[in-house]
């Protein structure tokens, strides 16, 4: 127990000699930003409840066609599409904004099995 | 970094600490103590590759105890094959880029988590409802139980009500691993669930879920059943043997 209690206090000193921003960094997505400066609810709220906002807005829309609330993917889409990283895609869609989070969490995204991704305004041929 | 960030860090570290030297003296302790007797349980392989064959089977299909109590063995199965699963969804947090078997495996890692917490109350309701095993229950049988089914409930709490931000708590454990460090989301479900895996690590070395390295020690497994071909002599017996001799 001795050997141990000192093995800790060694651990502990060598601890508080290292720098707090000390290593080479933790890699970070880095998604793109959306436009405005304030999405349907709270930064905070969205990271964490965005999934249910959206399968709950599916079934109101599904089952009892109601449209037009709060949260809608077709408005994710108009403010969070940006120019696609892909060079041969040449069109707004979601890429750059989900993807990023998503892969580092190896979360799987059904919405566009379905859905599109690409942003309306791209479509006129504005890229 | 706000103090509550700071505190989880150091929990971390020292929890790791512990584990890994706690552990690792536990298991010199059982590589190194005496087993002067060859007592392998009959009917036992009379080969090498026989025994490692008998441990894997034990290890990872729980040969004995299928053989001793069918329903004991389906509750044990259910949490520890669960308790596989998740640590393998748990992967997520801890490499970047996520490999592409975790990727794959995720959505049973959920699954995974029930029936964990599912093989858990079976095995507390045994501790409660046969009237032998209540006798002969002590209080850290319970408060294991109880430590393992928390975790089980909070994790899957996390997911299924409250949730929280999981890039945020990935940048937060890659951060432990670079020492690099990145705020914790201040989440009570997620404080509570780290909480308890850092006490789970600290009291594992103390704990009879040391059961996960000792399964590899017990004699009565790993010995080979060849008393009449080869002598057994301990190795801090030798000496007297050959002194004897002389």
């Amino acid at each position: 127990m001795m050997r141990l209690t000192g093995g800790l206090l060694l651990v502990g000193l060598a601890l508080g000699a290292v720098p707090v921003s000390a290593g080479d960094g933790v890699p970070l997505p880095t998604p793109a930003r959306g436009k405005g400066t304030q999405c349907v609810e709270p930064t905070d709220t969205m990271r964490r409840y965005h999934m249910d906002y959206l399968l709950h807005q599916r079934d109101e829309t599904v089952h009892r066609g109601i449209r037009g609330t709060k949260y809608a993917l077709k408005d994710c889409v108009e403010c969070h599409a940006t120019p696609d990283p892909r060079p041969e895609v040449r069109a707004l869609t979601l890429y750059g904004f989900c993807k990023e989070c998503h892969d580092y969490a190896a979360v799987s995204i059904d919405c566009f099995g379905c859905h599109t991704p690409v942003s309306a305004s791209s479509e006129g041929g504005s890229q | 970094m706000s103090l509550l960030t700071v505190l989880y860090v150091l929990l971390f570290y020292a929890a790791a600490v512990i584990f890994v030297v706690g552990l690792g003296r536990k298991i010199w302790q059982f590589a190194t103590v005496p087993a002067p007797l060859k007592i392998p349980t009959t009917p036992a392989p009379t080969t090498r590759g026989g025994v490692a064959l008998r441990i894997a089977r034990e290890v990872a299909l729980f040969e004995s105890l299928f053989k001793s109590n069918r329903w004991i063995w389906v509750f044990a199965v259910l949490f520890h094959a669960g308790l596989l699963l998740v640590v393998v969804r748990h992967l997520r947090y801890f490499t970047e880029p996520v490999w592409g078997v975790v990727t794959l495996a995720q959505p049973f890692g959920i699954y995974g988590g029930m029936a964990m917490v599912v093989g858990l109350l079976g095995l507390w309701a045994r501790r409660a409802v046969v009237d032998r095993v209540r006798y002969i229950s002590s209080p850290s049988d319970h408060l294991m139980l109880a430590l393992l089914v928390a975790i089980g409930a909070t994790g899957l709490g996390m997911k299924y009500v409250l949730h929280t931000d999981i890039v945020q708590i990935k940048a937060f454990t890659l951060g432990l691993l670079y020492f690099d460090w990145r705020p914790l989301p201040g989440d009570p479900l997620l404080l509570l669930h780290l909480g308890l895996v850092a006490l789970l690590m600290i009291v594992f070395p103390f704990s009879k879920l040391l059961h996960a390295p000792g399964v590899f020690f017990s004699p009565s497994r790993n010995m080979v059943d060849n008393p009449r071909e080869t002598r057994h002599v301990a190795p801090w017996a030798a000496p007297l043997d050959a002194a004897r001799d002389r």
